[in-house]
């Protein structure tokens, strides 16, 4: 295991680090001898160092399954074949299904594998330990075979799309210039992709992050590299505002992060998630880890008797299981649950931030200004996904209140912008709040109990998000940059490659499947993971009932208006007979990339949770997710274990489904057939379109609330500068200047007036003996003579007797 | 009235009247002369004082070397009618005037100390330890023979000082002293064993007898520099 | 018998007046250096007079001898500037080299 261990961390570090090179040597580019902004050596750099990275993170899967005997697939399927232990989980029992269907879990579960170990040491200041770690599991590695495979489809896509900045002199047609002009600068194809490497190192550091802290580098590490990319068009006011709005917002949520971040190492004393191994001498140390300490080795959460202190486990037995100190023990640390509530809820405002999820969902949208390729690789499929990440890495150290929020933050998350896209007439947008959506998806399926739920739809979404992506990029590369859906149209003859793999990726999110087998897209088996996980939650649960309804509801609106963007965009009669004479297929750069991840947008959840994708992640979750918690006990609510979710999938599941094929049905009424009007239903419903078209009306919420009064603030602030500060330095310098004058008299008259003297006295006593200096060598001895002479008299008269 | 008072006058004469004449010609020549016989004279002086070498030297150096330099420097430069430069009467009265007074004040310094009386500074006691002869050569100074102690001293050996040697009569451990020089030793014919303690020895002159030497060394580099010949200015 | 001291100590001081009187009346830079070894054999003279009547023993006869010596180097160098000043001034008057007054 040590080996392996070792193996994965060489393997995984190389394709991490890779990026990072590539990013220093691309960065420098212009500056080598023959750089040419005409050349694409920077993209195949680029490729070749994610590529790489992508080859290495499969051989660490194949290295990992081999070394663990592929485990992780082999695991039976918990509610099939599980022998019931009614006595020991009893409160699955409460939810009426048959004891076969039961099992406990953690008897037949294989053992998770855990990796982790320092990379290097950054630096100590007392206790707090600050260093580069890894934590490899199953999940770290599908993370890590998903972002190198996503991110180098794209790059490749992003050597056709980016073509046009190969030149010395780029014009920037949105951009205009006093005279009315257009803006002119050199091309950036070197830049672009110099930063896209930068963001994939972040992203890979991110996920190999072995302690909080580590995270909390990268999380800013990815930020700063999505605020360079958005403003990567930087003389578009719109990005540049764009770029500072996305960054802004997101220090709200990381505000939240370090607060948790102080929490826990005051409570906690360590940053590491996993247990550190410490050689000292020849006595092995081991530290417990923040997981360890709060959930020890089956999951439970041990608190004091008045359920007030959450008691943490730091001192490990002879069989490695991990204790409560004693009472009396000096190295006993507890924590109040309120405080470990509000750690919990700090850290998730980070990934609400990251993730764009309600209330701070409101830079994603703007954050589109990027270049398209961006929009795909950083803001639908890998960096808003950390935050999901996060919180699946993250999710020992939340206790079901914190949960409870976030499932309500994702629930609304979701709804708000489903109804968004429904308006929404920009191609990128509609992606952009879909994006918010699913992302609220997850946040809710984690929130509602269903770990591996919540990151299946990670993946699966990571896929055909990506793939929606660039098929919008290639749609605009052919438009020459027309984003509006409402010049679109009938683009399905012009671009069939494009289309029809954009329907793929429509499909995938709507979630559809052939009813009665298992024949289906990604999108249906990670959506109805998440409602059935939602469904079980709520039958536990009753006062919750929004959690399923919802999602539900939203399910169907991401099918409606999926199917809109596709049918306004592919179908129907060209709105603009001019754009539409100039459109074209994208070149094999660009589609190539579309094939490959429409194959994986269609077929990677294959299986769906008896599939390899969902085993392997569900290989880590972490102790005491598959028991569930029951409520009655300590907590207010309770969470779904696995028999009780795997119980509600068939209703899930085809409430799911009917729901995504009256959404498609209502749009191809619509949009597809024609039959309704879609400006009737606009007029009928002015107000609420309105209201959607708006966003909600957060951006302007948000400029009453807080734009607004910051500026009043500053103005207030201005003005105390302006006359109570600058008078009084004004005074200060007027006071200095009067002294001076007076300074300047006494100096002239006074001190002039000695030094003059005794300068002029010394020059007329100089002018007097000049005289006695004839140069006559005679005159000079006789005065020595003279003055011996002088001298002796003066001696005799003086001491007359000796 | 001995021969030795007899010469001393006679000389004593001779250099005070070659000084004032030196001081009181006015042809360069005249003084040349003049200084050669004031500076012979003076050499007796010495050798009637017991210096001998000191004054073979003044002999040798002075009046045969320098004077003889001198006297070419006058050839050299006293051509003609510049033999004579004459200097004004003002100027001679007022030298004679200083120079008056000035003997005045050395010679009534020099009377004003009782050479000779019970109050004045005793020979005997000024004479000290060296007042006897000793075997082996080593006179005190006031005999004369001062050869081999100067070349000594220029050797950094002070045999005058060190060599305590006294009368056979007194025999003590103080006299049977050594002269003890770490890594020499001077074992003289007849002489004591050594000494239980070291004695710390007078300082010689081996340094500035070598500085002095770079010294005429240097002069002599210099002065041949500064003689050179050169272009005369233009009249 | 020998004279005293203060015999040879008058002598002494009637040559070293005559060195100073000889250096302030002549304008010839010859006889000036004439003047400069005159005063010096006062002070050699004075040297070896008390090498014989004092303590100070051989030390007085060293230092006339290095009094000889450097009075030579004098003479040579002083001979010297001589030449060089004849060269320049076309005289040996030294009241003519009067450039540095003041």
């Amino acid at each position: 295991m040590e080996s392996l261990g070792n193996k994965l961390s060489t393997l995984l570090a190389i394709a991490w680090l890779l990026p990072l090179f590539g990013f220093v040597v691309e960065v420098f580019a212009m500056s080598w001898p023959n750089a040419n902004r005409k050349s694409k050596a920077a993209a195949y750099f680029a490729i070749f160092c994610i590529g790489f990275g992508f080859v290495c993170s499969s051989i660490a899967f194949y290295e990992w399954g081999e070394g663990t005997d592929w485990a992780a697939f082999k695991a039976v399927d918990h509610g099939h074949s599980e022998v019931a232990n009614a006595a020991e989980h009893g409160e699955h029992a409460a939810t009426g299904h048959d004891d076969h269907e039961h099992k406990a879990a953690t008897h037949e579960t294989p053992k998770r594998t855990v990796f982790s170990g320092t990379f290097y040491n950054l630096a100590q200041f007392g206790n707090l330990k600050l260093s580069l770690d890894y934590y490899i599991d199953s999940l770290t590695l599908a993370m890590f075979v998903m972002v190198t495979l996503i991110a180098t489809c794209i790059h490749i896509f992003a050597t056709g799309y980016m073509a046009e900045e190969l030149v010395d002199d780029y014009v920037d047609h949105q951009v205009h210039t006093h005279d009315g002009g257009h803006f002119h600068r050199p091309g950036r194809f070197y830049k672009f992709f110099s930063y896209m490497s930068l963001f994939c190192f972040a992203m890979l550091g991110l996920v190999l992050a072995g302690n909080i802290f580590q995270v909390f580098i990268f999380w800013e590490l990815v930020g700063i590299c999505s605020y360079l990319l958005i403003g990567f068009y930087v003389e578009r006011h719109s990005a540049s505002t764009a770029a500072n709005k996305a960054f802004i917002v997101n220090r709200v949520g990381d505000f939240g992060f370090i607060i948790g971040l102080m929490i826990l190492w005051t409570s906690f004393g360590t940053f590491s998630f996993d247990d550190q191994h410490e050689v000292d001498g020849n006595v092995n140390k081991v530290t417990a880890g923040l997981f360890t300490m709060v959930r020890g080795h089956d999951g439970h959460l041990d608190r004091s008797s008045d359920g007030q202190t959450v008691l943490l486990k730091n001192e490990q037995d002879v069989n490695g299981e991990w204790h409560v100190r004693k009472e009396s023990d000096p190295g006993r640390k507890t924590i109040t649950y309120t405080l470990l509530i509000v750690a919990g809820l700090g850290v998730f405002g980070g990934c609400v931030g990251k993730s764009a999820q309600f209330p701070l969902q409101t830079w994603l949208p703007d954050a589109m200004e990027g270049p398209t390729p961006v929009s795909a690789l950083v803001h639908s499929a890998t960096m808003v996904a950390a935050g999901v990440y996060l919180a699946g890495r993250f999710y020992p150290m939340f206790v079901p209140e914190v949960l409870l929020t976030i499932a309500y933050v994702g629930c609304i998350t979701a709804f708000v912008g489903a109804t968004i896209a429904i308006v929404a007439t920009d191609i990128k947008k509609v992606l952009a709040y879909s994006t918010i959506s699913q992302l609220g998806y997850m946040m809710l399926g984690l929130g509602v109990g269903g770990w591996g739920a919540g990151l299946f739809h990670l993946v699966t979404h990571a896929c055909f998000k990506s793939l929606m992506f660039l098929c919008s990029g290639s749609v605009i590369a052919g438009c020459h940059h027309e984003q509006e859906m409402t010049k679109m149209g009938g683009l399905l003859r012009k671009m069939p490659i494009t289309a029809l793999t954009m329907l793929v990726g429509v499909m995938a999110i709507a979630g559809l499947a052939i009813p009665g087998t298992s024949i289906a897209f990604s999108g249906y088996h990670s959506k109805d993971a998440i409602l059935a996980t939602a469904l079980a939650y709520t039958k536990l649960n009753p006062i919750h009932f929004l959690l399923f309804l919802v999602p539900l509801l939203t399910a169907g609106i991401t099918s409606f208006y999926m199917f809109r963007l596709w049918f306004y965009t592919f179908l129907g009669k060209p709105r603009d007979q001019h754009l539409h004479e100039h459109v074209h297929e994208s070149p094999w750069e660009m589609t190539g990339p579309l094939l490959l991840l429409a194959v994986l947008a269609a077929g990677c959840a294959i299986g769906g949770e008896d599939g390899k994708l969902f085993k392997m992640l569900t290989f880590s979750e972490p102790v005491g997710v598959g028991q569930g918690v029951d409520g009655a006990a300590a907590h207010t609510v309770s969470l779904p274990g696995h028999a009780a979710i795997h119980a509600s999938h068939s209703t899930a599941g085809s409430a799911a489904l009917l729901a995504a094929f009256i959404g498609m049905s209502i749009s191809y009424l619509v949009y597809g057939k024609g039959v309704i009007n879609p400006a009737d239903i606009k007029r009928q419903a002015a107000s609420v379109h309105a209201f959607l078209a708006n966003k909600w009306g957060f951006d302007d919420l948000y400029d009453v609330m807080f734009v607004k009064p910051a500026h009043v603030v500053a103005k207030f602030a201005a003005a105390i500068d302006k006359f109570v500060f600058d008078e009084i330095l004004h005074t200060f310098v007027r006071m200095g200047i009067a002294v001076s004058k007076w300074d300047r008299k006494f100096d002239e008259g006074v001190i002039d007036g000695i030094v003059n003297l005794m300068g002029n006295s010394t020059y007329s006593l100089g002018i007097s003996l000049r005289n006695v200096q004839t140069g006559k060598i005679r005159q000079y001895v006789t005065f020595i003579a003279v003055s011996v002479v002088t001298l002796f008299v003066l001696l005799f008269a003086l001491y007359p007797k000796g | 009235m001995t021969a030795e008072i007899i010469l001393f006058w006679l000389f004593a004469f001779l250099t005070c009247a070659g000084a004032i004449m030196v001081a009181a010609s006015q042809n360069v020549v005249r003084m040349a002369f003049s200084l050669v016989l004031t500076l012979g004279s003076t050499a007796v002086l010495f050798l009637l004082l017991g210096a001998d070498f000191v004054g073979a030297t003044q002999l040798l150096v002075y009046v045969g070397g320098t004077l003889v330099l001198l006297v070419f420097g006058v050839m050299l430069t006293a051509t003609g009618p510049f033999t004579r430069i004459k200097s004004s009467p003002a100027d001679a009265i007022l030298s004679g005037l200083i120079g008056v007074v000035f003997l005045f004040i050395v010679a009534s310094t020099v009377t004003a100390v009782n050479w000779d009386g019970e109050n004045g500074i005793d020979q005997k006691i000024a004479m000290g330890a060296h007042a006897k002869a000793v075997e082996g050569g080593f006179n005190p100074t006031q005999q004369g023979n001062t050869t081999r102690p100067l070349g000594l001293s220029f050797l950094s050996l002070r045999a005058d000082r060190d060599l305590k040697l006294d009368l056979p009569k007194e025999s003590s451990a103080e006299t049977n002293t050594a002269p003890v020089v770490p890594g020499v030793s001077v074992v003289m014919p007849g002489v004591m064993p050594p000494p239980k303690s070291p004695v710390p020895l007078s300082t010689g002159y081996l340094l500035p007898f070598e500085i002095v030497s770079v010294h005429l060394l240097v002069v002599l580099v210099g002065a041949a520099y500064l003689a050179r010949t050169k272009r005369r200015a233009t009249t | 018998m020998q004279p005293t001291p203060d015999k040879f100590l008058f002598i002494s001081a009637v040559l070293f007046v005559c060195g100073v009187v000889c250096m302030t009346t002549k304008r010839n830079g010859i006889g000036i250096l004439m003047g400069v070894e005159l005063v010096l054999n006062a002070a050699n003279l004075n040297f070896i007079t008390f090498s014989r009547f004092t303590p100070l023993g051989l030390d007085g006869q060293v230092f006339s001898l290095f009094v000889i010596v450097l009075a030579a180097a004098e003479a040579a160098v002083a001979l010297a500037i001589a030449l060089n000043f004849y060269n320049n001034h076309l005289t040996i008057d030294v009241d003519r080299g009067d450039e540095l007054h003041g």
